[in-house]
Order: C-alpha cells, then sequence, then structure tokens
C-alpha cells in the first residue's frame, strides 16, 4: 500500500514530564546541601562544589586553584596518593576533580552500595588532604608539560586568545584557568595549603546529591562525616568593573597550521538578568544549534567548516557573547565575511518561523536536559552557582514562551555587536595576512600567544 | 544483575528490515536507532572514505524532506540526533520526546527508501568540502592526529579492510561523483542490510504498525556477501618515524590482535586496565608517577569484525628517548608473562567495569545502539549480562595466555616527533 509521505507526522500530544523536585538543608557544620531523588537505577552522583574557582588566583600566580585541584585527591587522612586512588578504585566508583574559573568541583559516582564508603572517603579528600611537597612538586612539573603541549592545540589557544583579548589583563577571568607557565613556576606548596585552607571550608562549598537515597539516611551519613570539619572562612564578594568593547582583530601566529580558528565576539549582560530568555531564542535563531544560521551558511551553503556556532557564555561576574569556528586556511577571510554578515543580518530581525521554530526545540527538548544523573546535577548546580530562584526549572517552559518577537528583536539590536566584535584568528600568520587586505574587521594586531 | 536484563521483541518485515523493539517508560522519550551493515572495511584502496561521506549525504535531505530540514524536524520536535561511521557499520540515531516517534521513523524511511531522487551535485560537492574541513579540524591539524592512519596502515596488510582511516584520504574523497554515490546507496542502503532499534516509552502494536506503514513499501535488495579476510601476524617489528608540529616525542606500540567478542578480546580489554587505566595500574604508576618519563600513557584493545590491534601510547616528558619509553613498556609486558596478574589488580578492574555498566544504562540512547551493537556481533540484542560477565570471566592466567598469544610478536613501533627543533632552555 502507498501512503502518503509528503505530510510530516506531528507529535500526538502533550507530554506529562514531572520535575525532579529537590530538598535542601544545611549540615550541622553550616555546608548547604541540596538532594535530588531519582530512583531509575542503583547509582549515585555526589557534587562538591567550592567558591575556589581560579579567579580567586593571586595575580601573579595563575594556575593556583587548578593545582590545588590536581593535588588536593594526592593523598588524605591515613592515605597516600596511590593508596586513596586504590581506595576508590576497588569501590568502582568514579572520582574526579576539576577547577573552572568559578569553581573547585569534586565528583564521586558509584552504586548505592557503596555510598557510605564513598562519602567517608570524600570526606577525607575536603577535610584532610595531605597536600605534600613531594606530591606538589610531582603535579607542578606534569601540569608545566602539560602547559607546553597545549600550545599545539589551535582550539585551546584560541579560547584562550579570545578571553586574554576580549577580557583584558584586569579581568581575573582572562587567564586560562590552567595557568600560565611563568606564574606556575613561582608556585609553591605553601601558597597551595593557604590557597585550600582559605577558600575549601564548610561555608565556602556547597554539595549536589543525585540518586536513590532517603533524606534520612543521607543527612546521617553527611552529618557524620563532616560534623567535626567546622572552620570556616568567607572569602569576600567579587565584583568587576564595566569593560569596554572595541573592534580589533588579533591574529596569533600557528605554523604550519592547515586550518584557521575562529573567535568572534564581545561582552554582555550577566546570567540573572531577566532577558536570558530571549537572548537564548535569539542565539537559538543564530547560531545556536545545527541548523541555526550561521552553521547553514558556513557549513551547508559554502562548505567553509566542518561546524560553526554561538553562544552567549555565562561565568558567575562576566559574560560574553561568541562566534566560533574553524575553516580551511584559504577561506579565512571569506569565513569572516560570512559571521559578520550573520551578526548584521540579524539585528534586522528573525522571522515568526524561526522564533516558533527556536521554543518549539526549546521547550520540547527540555525534559532531555534530565535524563542522566550528571544531567540533573550540572542544571542544578549552574542553578546555585547562579542564585536563580527555586521555581527556575518549574517557570523555565512558560517562561521560553512568554518572549515576543517584539523583544527578540530589541535584543539582537541591544546584544549582537558586530560593531564592537573582538575577532581571534589561530593560523599560520603569512597565509591569512595575504588575505587580510581590509580593516572591515577592525584594527589588525598580529601577535602571538605566551602560554 | 537483573536491571542488565533487558526485554525485547525481534522480527523481520517481508523486506528483511529487522526490528527490535524495547520497552522502558522511566522517561517519556524514545530513541531510534538503525545500524546499516556497511563502514569503511567494505571500501577498497584507492577508494575510501565513501562509507563515510555517504553519512553525510544521508543528512541532505530526501524525497519528501527538503536539505536541511531533517535536521530540523527532530529538533523542532526537541529531539537529538546524528549518525557515526565505524570500519563495520553506519549508524542514524535520534533521541525524542516520546509523542514524537512517528516522525523520526518517517525521516528514517524516507532517506533509506526514497533518497536518491533528492540527490544533487550541488550538494554533494557541499559535502566533499565539509568532510574534507572534518579531516582538517579533526586530524590534520590536530597534534598528532595522524597516528590512527599511520597504525592501521601498517599494522594491517596492503589492501585489509581496516588498512585506511574510516574519514578516508583527501584524494580520494575529492574524487567521488554522482554515480559512485548513487552505487553505494544501490548496494547497502537496503532495508535487509539494516537494523532499525526502537527504545523507550511506546505502545508496541501501534508502533509495529506504524514501522510497517513507513518501511514496509521499501523494495529489498540484493543479498550482500559478507567481507573475509584474515589479519596475518607481521613479518617483523615496523619503525615508523613521522614528523608533526609537536612539542614532545610521542610512541604508539602497537600489536595485531583479537577480533571483537572473541576469545582474547576481553582479557586484552582487562589488561589495558590493569597497565594503563588508573594512578595504580603498572605504566601509569611507574612512568608517570614515580619515574616521570612519560606526561601520559595509555593503553587500549581496539576490536572489530575483522580484526583488531592492542596499542600503547606513551608521551615523553622533555628530555626523555622514547627507547626508554619503549624498554619500560616492553619490560612490563615481559613481567605480565612471566609473574603473571595479582587478584587485586582483577578486582580493581572488574568493579570499575561492572560500574560502568551499570552508569551506561542511564543514556536511552548509548542502551538502543548497544542493543544494535550486540545484534550485529553476537545476533542477540540483550547481551548486557553476558559482556559484563565476558569480564568478570577474565582470570591472571587468561590474560598472561593473551600476552603470550599477540604481544610477544612482531608490532609496529610509531614514533611522532617535533618537525622543528625547539630550544633547550
Amino acid at each position: 500500500m502507498k501512503i502518503d509521505r509528503s505530510r510530516k507526522p506531528e507529535p500526538s500530544g502533550e507530554l506529562q514530564f514531572k520535575m525532579p523536585s529537590f530538598e535542601s538543608f544545611k549540615l550541622n557544620n553550616g555546608t548547604n546541601v541540596y538532594f535530588i531523588k531519582k530512583d531509575v537505577l542503583p547509582i549515585f552522583r555526589i557534587n562538591v562544589i567550592a567558591n575556589a574557582g581560579s579567579k580567586f588566583d593571586p595575580e601573579d600566580k595563575k594556575g593556583l586553584a587548578n593545582l590545588l585541584a590536581m593535588c588536593i585527591d594526592e593523598g588524605a587522612g591515613e592515605f597516600d596518593a596511590l593508596e586513596l586512588s586504590e581506595q576508590f578504585d576497588l569501590l568502582g566508583a568514579h572520582f574526579s576533580v576539576f577547577a573552572n574559573g568559578d569553581t573547585l568541583q569534586i565528583t564521586v559516582q558509584a552504586l548505592i552500595e557503596n555510598f557510605g564508603k564513598a562519602v567517608e572517603l570524600l570526606a577525607k579528600v575536603l577535610k584532610e588532604p595531605k597536600l605534600n611537597e613531594e606530591d606538589f612538586e610531582r603535579e607542578k612539573r606534569k601540569v608545566l608539560t602539560r602547559l607546553q603541549q597545549l600550545q599545539d592545540e589551535p582550539d585551546f589557544l584560541a579560547n584562550t586568545a579570545f578571553e586574554k583579548f576580549l577580557l583584558g589583563d584586569k579581568n581575573p577571568y582572562s587567564a586560562p584557568s590552567i595557568g600560565i607557565t611563568d606564574n606556575i613556576q613561582k608556585i609553591n606548596n605553601e601558597n597551595i595549603v593557604e590557597f585550600y585552607k582559605k577558600q575549601i571550608n564548610p561555608e565556602n562549598i556547597f554539595i549536589v546529591i543525585v540518586g536513590s537515597i532517603s533524606t534520612g539516611e543521607l543527612k546521617d551519613k553527611l552529618n557524620k562525616q563532616f560534623e567535626d570539619w567546622t572552620t570556616a572562612y568567607k572569602p569576600e564578594a567579587f565584583s568587576l568593573s564595566e569593560q569596554e568593547d572595541k573592534k580589533v582583530i588579533y591574529v596569533v601566529d600557528k605554523k604550519d597550521s592547515v586550518q584557521t580558528e575562529i573567535r568572534v565576539g564581545h561582552h554582555t549582560t550577566g546570567r540573572k538578568e531577566d532577558d536570558y530568555f530571549t537572548k537564548l531564542l535569539l542565539n537559538t535563531v543564530l547560531g545556536g544549534q545545527f541548523s541555526s544560521r550561521i552553521n547553514l551558511n558556513l557549513r551547508e551553503k559554502h562548505g567553509y567548516t566542518y561546524g560553526a556556532g554561538s553562544g552567549f557564555y555565562y561565568l558567575k561576574d562576566t559574560a560574553y557573547f561568541e562566534v566560533s569556528t574553524s575553516v580551511g586556511i584559504e577561506n579565512t577571510v571569506n569565513a569572516l565575511k560570512e559571521i559578520f554578515y550573520e551578526l548584521e543580518n540579524i539585528r534586522k530581525g528573525v522571522t515568526e518561523k524561526e522564533l516558533a521554530f527556536a521554543k518549539s526545540s526549546i521547550v520540547k527538548k527540555f525534559p532531555l536536559n534530565f535524563e542522566t544523573y550528571m544531567q540533573v546535577a550540572s542544571n542544578f548546580i549552574s542553578k546555585i552557582i547562579f542564585d536563580l530562584p527555586d521555581s527556575y526549572f518549574d517557570t523555565y517552559i512558560q517562561n521560553i514562551n512568554a518572549v515576543t518577537i517584539e523583544q527578540v528583536n530589541e535584543a539582537a539590536q541591544k546584544y549582537i555587536l558586530p560593531g564592537a566584535a573582538t575577532t581571534v584568528l589561530v593560523g599560520d600568520k603569512e597565509k591569512i595576512k595575504e588575505q587580510l587586505t581590509t580593516s572591515d574587521f577592525g584594527e589588525i594586531v598580529f601577535t602571538e600567544l605566551k602560554l | 544483575m537483573n536491571i542488565l536484563d533487558l526485554k525485547y521483541e525481534k522480527y523481520k518485515l517481508g523486506n528483511g528490515l529487522e526490528v527490535i523493539l524495547h520497552q522502558n517508560n522511566s522517561v517519556p522519550l524514545v530513541a531510534v536507532n538503525i545500524w546499516y551493515k556497511v563502514g569503511s572495511s567494505a571500501e577498497v584502496k584507492g577508494k575510501t572514505g565513501i562509507a563515510h561521506l555517504f553519512e553525510h549525504m544521508m543528512f541532505q535531505g530526501s524525497e519528501h524532506v527538503p536539505k536541511e530540514m531533517h535536521f530540523r524536524y527532530i529538533q523542532e520536535a526537541g529531539g537529538t540526533l546524528n549518525g557515526s561511521t565505524s570500519t563495520d557499520r553506519t549508524n542514524y540515531y535520534e533521541k525524542l520526546p516520546a509523542d514524537s516517534l512517528e516522525l523520526a521513523l518517517w525521516l528514517e524511511s524516507d532517506r533509506m527508501g526514497f533518497f536518491l531522487p533528492a540527490l544533487t551535485q550541488e550538494k554533494l560537492d557541499n559535502q566533499k568540502d565539509v568532510v574534507k574541513n572534518e579531516r582538517l579540524e579533526r586530524y590534520e591539524n590536530q597534534p598528532y592526529g595522524l597516528a590512527w592512519e599511520l597504525l592501521v596502515t601498517n599494522i594491517y596488510p596492503e589492501g585489509h579492510p581496516y588498512s585506511w582511516p574510516t574519514i578516508g584520504f583527501l584524494n580520494d574523497i575529492a574524487g567521488y561523483t554522482m554515480d559512485d554515490v548513487k552505487s553505494f546507496f544501490k548496494t547497502y542502503y537496503a532495508p535487509n542490510n539494516a537494523t532499525l532499534v526502537v527504545a523507550g516509552d511506546f505502545e508496541t502494536e501501534k508502533t509495529k504498525l506504524l514501522i510497517e506503514k513507513y518501511f514496509g513499501e521499501i523494495s529489498e535488495g540484493k543479498p550482500i556477501p559478507a567481507i573475509k579476510t584474515e589479519t596475518p601476524d607481521l613479518p617483523e617489528v615496523k619503525t615508523i618515524v613521522h614528523k608533526d608540529n609537536v612539542q614532545l616525542d610521542r610512541i604508539y606500540l602497537a600489536w595485531p590482535s583479537d577480533k571483537v567478542f572473541s576469545k582474547d578480546d576481553a582479557p586484552l580489554d582487562v589488561l589495558s586496565d590493569i597497565l594503563t587505566g588508573s594512578k595504580n595500574s603498572r605504566l601509569y604508576k611507574s612512568m608517570v608517577f614515580e619515574k616521570e618519563i612519560a606526561q601520559d600513557v595509555s593503553a587500549f584493545q581496539y576490536s572489530g569484525k575483522l580484526g583488531g590491534h592492542f596499542t600503547i601510547v606513551a608521551t615523553a616528558k622533555p628530555g626523555v628517548s622514547l627507547d626508554d619509553l619503549k624498554s619500560e613498556i616492553l619490560n612490563e609486558i615481559e613481567n605480565v608473562s612471566s609473574s603473571g596478574i595479582s587478584d587485586k589488580e582483577l578486582t580493581r578492574s572488574k568493579n570499575g567495569i561492572k560500574s560502568s555498566f551499570v552508569f551506561s544504562l542511564q543514556n536511552l540512547e548509548h542502551l538502543a545502539d548497544h542493543m544494535n551493537l550486540y545484534n550485529f556481533y553476537l545476533n542477540e540484542p540483550n547481551s548486557f549480562s553476558f559482556d559484563l560477565n565476558r569480564y568478570n570471566k577474565v582470570s591472571g592466567e587468561d590474560i598472561v595466555n593473551s600476552v603470550n598469544r599477540y604481544l610477544k610478536k612482531p608490532y609496529v613501533d610509531l614514533r611522532i616527533i617535533p618537525a622543528r627543533e625547539t630550544d633547550e632552555n
């Protein structure tokens, strides 16, 4: 039997999706805990988030928070570095630590039958890390070698150069979290111990747990492990002065590259502003998805790239808009022209159809954002870091649907600023130079990046 | 462990399309996952990369779906989608809110049955450019990015179906014509060469009717003869030195090994974890932690339907010679062979593997893809327990036997070194 294929099947109706609910409570020592019960599988995920990111690195010691993240699990309590690692491995637990601009995060995921033991180990890492000289020196050598290797990685170079030039040296987010070579050389183990004491304490961290466990049991186990940990120090609040945008193009030489990494962008307003949802929809039309304008133009129309996109990126105290792609070196300027065309063009407005598509996509995708334990945890972590209201997830869909086309078009004028965009190109300087014959993209600065 | 027991129903349509249904109502989502039994192993020397290029073309629309709309429709419905190509198969997958299942079936069936009328030279030229850029971005412009193709071209004999990279060589990709693409489609993209998995929240009877409705009318293709090949031992150690834009020397030692799900596959997987999977693993502990002669070290067993290889990779700390890394690695292999594996090492690895199996069930897409994987290699979609058990059963003796069988034979010694001498201060 022949069927009519020309008609796209429509969804059968509204789906019922119940947002996972969360509970929050304080441990006896003052630590805030957020618990999301999820019973699908016999596993749990626990995240400790410390207000101890690389933005707290002293001006001449960029890389301190990251080095603490590398050292904090090199032994704790009665266990040396290898023994501690062995303890987690024997539980079959996935354990990891990292630092980004805002936070230092420690994560354990394991089978629920190992919850008690895992929490006990985690508490040791937080309360009594060894922070030995010998381990520190080894980790320091490791990170210095890593920085040497990162000189080879074009996307890292582009991201680092973009944040450096856009944010400016006064902004503590402008240095990469991993640090800078000549700064790291100056860091000693006392700096690490001091940073740990100052930043990692019960009132400067919070804990997010997702898993199939009862609240009572959870409280008991956490209190038992953390009760005796009471040192408290609240670091001063963080504030940044307003920053200016200038239309400049930085060409970072990476000899013999076969592609150019491109970044274009400028500052934007913070995560807590009311027009967050408007900007999200605007960017979904512009560059947030495969079928957004920027990718359709650069990839599907011109074949300049494997992929291109844009986004508003939010840190706790800084935010920026960024377009990102990498293109065959011969198309560097062709691609830049198309990027600037799209930025100018969206300022003329989006269509009703595009907005309807963006809304539909975001609203209907919402349940997919809560599928894995990691997704649930990271959604709640963002909510807490950015201090969003408790009703945030419950009103999310409503907030998206309420945005009007007038608001989106107004936002396009206000928040997409090609006239003040910083551009970074990482590639072979000589080959870029011969193409870059106009100052259409701003003042041209040839430079190198020292990691 | 009964959470690893995933019930399913398997049947075939009249045109040979194999269907596997697995119900899971824990979240209102549905995953659709199709495996076409064709990958880069179906290619020949001089004509590489067409399986992967073809995967790109499948996203360029079909008779009833304009270019770009395949992506757009799925994203509009709140879904995610992609595809990937390996040596053995090409997969396409979507994950959507449960009430948009029909949309995915419509799209997948349209490109399975009605791809050719929408194919144009313009689309092909565009995707050849995109794939060229993919190759530049992911391989040529990445440090050590050509390692994989240098390995496979040397481990496998000339003409072996695994002896080229899946993405293909630039010259081959540039040469493809409309006729190549058409004939590839006609040969391999027939319902009888595919398996459709639907997993998640759906009604079985209704779904069966929808699958029949959309896929039933597509004609069956000619049977495709299985590829048969053997991977011989290397006659002698092959040393390759390749210069790249890198700061640090890196060595790859790679031995031809066993096929996927064959006898030595799981023991070699466990061995890779015992050698490099954690801080206490043998090579990590000695080379990275204690002696600090390497910045990193890793090992893996890659295995497919037609062959496999076991590889150990280590990056030298500045000033350390690759010969030193190599002798450290070969000594440890000798050590495994002569002194075996401790119970503690086995327990540590097995506990990690067990957790990983349970963690992997969180994602419906992964689950659907694995049902297809197990069906493809083992003819049994519900093989999660079997697979975990394969690892649980590995003994120290099994590992020693695998080492003796494969890792004492000639291997490829690939060294990637800086193209330009860097200043040593």
